[in-house]
């Protein structure tokens, strides 16, 4: 119980000072806030009225403090750029950004830890040397080239997948491949060590002993003796995906946090950086609050 | 009895090291028998090829680099050497079982003892839910385990060394085999935990007829426990006898060196006389006797001339110069 109370506040100052941040760094990286709402004939003091109207003449705690009692009041304010209510925006941006995250996650592990098995179980031949080294390739891609890299190949050229946009399941392939990409070569590489180190263990000796089958060893204990190790990570591959989501939904156009996040950072519309900011900061938290539990329920020596 | 064909006939056994480089032999043209309701030590120093030999029967040598290079393992009319890997697995744990040195590492830590056990069970019948866990309740308890119940549903990091080994021995029985080759069970625990296991090894023995092969270096052990023993040097049989004439009348200048290295209560420091020199490495033994170089019996034809092992009074020795 305590340790939850303890998880608990931990996550709440968390979530203050990476808000104060935000809050800071979005007002003091320069640009200028009126650029994308007021007209470019404005003149200056119409610019300065605009800024004094919401609030920038204040010092930036001032301004926090503001703010917290907007947010504490259920307001978390318009967009400066077209006035439209962030409360409103919200649930369809993190819908759609749930939707490529999660799948994303899934091909991470669903398509990671198959191929990192087979890759074990056929060591040292052709087949584990042409996964292990599209892995390393996979690394070592930057995924917004990669982005290009698919899009030119399985969107121009072979029309298989719409280029961008969203609508349907056809739309999601190649975002969340390029966004899972990193991680489906992280986890193939970790299971295909994890396991290989596994079938060395004494206690596999003692299974054959017993009488079980390869196939059981393989699949049922090695398999969850390797697990651990990649849940233990787990953590880190959803901050990842979060942090690659900016990237690859402003390239495939999907209407999700990472994209508005983008937007308003470059036209500095300040209310919805700090919320969407926000929002990826809790889906990191949720992400490794997630695993350490996983952890925990997949380790005897935990649970017990 | 004299003429009842063995339970496990080990004729000629050589079990090579192949990689890259190198190929040479480890296990020497092993000749060993273990007859039904016999315990049988096999004894030496660590490196002389003990544990492969044990390992090589249940085929579960490390595969590669270690290979079987010829010779036979007849077990019950058949040559499991012969045998297919799923005929080879249908032999593990149900006619033949294995323990281990190391009982901490060698359970799966991810499963309860009741978990393994029943898998184990299952490995070879094809009985419900209950029978699994029955049968695993009786296995913990002929293991000498007192509270069966509740090491059940326990995980093999809450056990100790000594329930550990016991939970490996109620493994190796519940599918009650015939054979157990137990491979330094009692190296790794605390001498009194020690004496409790080898009682229980030799209770079950008893009571079951099931015969054991219990690899150990440790003398004491073999004295109080085999029946007969095979003393094995640089990857060969050099002795083997029962363990009265072997300990009484020691032919072999190696096995005189091993009786002659054990500490006795009430003995003078200097009565211990170690045996000089080192074992050789496989890939550099002599032409000759494997022992020749540390030998003080050595005559001419032992660097020249491999001896075979032969009978002699009532035991065999491979020794052109045997003792006494």
């Amino acid at each position: 119980m305590t340790a939850i109370v303890k998880q608990a506040l931990l996550t709440f100052l968390l979530l203050m000072l990476s808000s104060l941040a935000v809050f800071a760094a979005i007002r003091l990286s320069g640009g200028d806030v009126t650029a994308a709402r007021l007209p470019a004939s404005a003149t200056a003091e119409d610019r300065e009225l605009f800024r004094e109207q919401i609030g920038l003449n204040k010092p930036i705690l001032v301004q926090y403090v503001n703010y917290l009692g907007k947010v504490v009041r259920g307001d978390l304010g318009n967009s400066l750029t077209n006035n439209a209510k962030i409360s409103s925006l919200a649930t369809e941006k993190i819908k759609n950004s749930l939707i490529l995250g999660g799948a994303a996650i899934v091909m991470v592990f669903g398509v990671g830890i198959p191929l990192g098995m087979l890759a074990a179980s056929r060591r040292n031949t052709w087949l584990d040397a042409s996964i292990s080294s599209v892995s390393v390739a996979g690394m070592a891609v930057p995924n917004f080239w990669l982005a290009l890299l698919v899009v030119w190949l399985f969107s121009s050229t072979l029309g298989w997948f719409p280029s961008a946009g969203q609508g349907g399941f056809k739309y999601l392939v190649l975002p969340s491949l390029v966004l899972a990409a990193e991680g489906i070569a992280l986890t193939v590489r970790m299971t295909r060590s994890a396991m290989l180190e596994n079938l060395s263990q004494d206690f596999v000796r003692t299974l054959r002993a017993s009488g079980l089958s390869e196939s059981r060893i393989y699949f049922k204990h090695v398999l969850r003796n390797s697990l651990l190790p990649i849940i233990s990570l787990a953590g880190l591959r959803v901050g990842q995906i979060v942090g690659y989501a900016l990237v690859v939904e402003t390239i495939f156009g999907w209407p999700g946090v990472g994209q508005i996040l983008v937007n308003g950072v470059l036209r500095r519309d300040y209310p919805i950086v700090q919320f969407f900011s926000l929002v990826l900061v809790v889906v990191v938290i949720l992400g490794n609050l997630a695993a350490s539990a996983g952890y925990v329920l997949a380790n005897p020596r935990l649970r017990k | 009895m004299i003429t009842e064909a063995p339970l496990l006939d080990i004729k000629d056994l050589s079990v090579g090291l192949c990689a890259k480089n190198v190929a040479y032999d480890i296990v020497r043209n092993v000749g060993l028998t273990i007859n039904h309701n016999e315990i049988l030590a096999l004894v030496g120093e660590s490196g002389c090829g003990k544990s492969v030999t044990a390992l090589s029967i249940l085929q579960l040598q490390m595969s590669p680099p270690l290979f079987i290079t010829s010779g036979s393992i007849v077990y019950d009319g058949r040559d499991l050497t012969k045998l297919s890997k799923s005929e080879m697995r249908s032999v593990r744990g149900s006619e033949i079982a294995m323990i281990f040195q190391d009982p901490m590492s060698s359970l799966d830590p991810m499963f309860t003892v009741g978990a393994l056990l029943t898998s184990a069970a299952y490995a070879h019948q094809s009985v419900g839910k209950d029978v699994a866990e029955k049968m695993a309740l009786e296995a913990l308890a002929d293991a000498g385990i007192e509270d069966p119940e509740r090491r059940f549903n326990e995980y093999p990091f809450q056990l100790s060394g000594g329930v550990s080994q016991r939970v490996m021995i109620a493994l190796a029985l519940v599918n009650k085999p015939k054979l157990l080759i137990a491979d330094e069970p009692t190296t790794a625990l605390d001498v009194t935990v020690q004496a409790q296991i080898l009682d229980r090894l030799k209770e079950l023995s008893k009571n079951r007829g099931m015969s054991i092969m219990l690899i150990t270096h440790n003398l004491g052990v073999v004295a109080s426990v085999a029946d007969r023993m095979a003393v094995m040097y640089a990857g060969e049989v050099v002795e083997m006898g029962a363990v009265s004439d072997v300990f009484d009348k020691p032919q072999h200048p190696y096995t005189t060196g091993l009786l002659g290295a054990v500490p006795r209560l009430g003995g003078a420091a200097s009565d211990l006389t170690p045996i000089s020199g080192r074992v050789p490495q496989p890939d550099e033994l002599p032409i000759g006797c494997a022992f020749v170089d540390r030998c003080s019996r050595a005559l001419v034809q032992c660097s020249t001339i491999r001896p075979i092992l032969q009978v002699r009074g009532r035991a065999e020795v491979r020794c052109h110069n045997p003792v006494g």
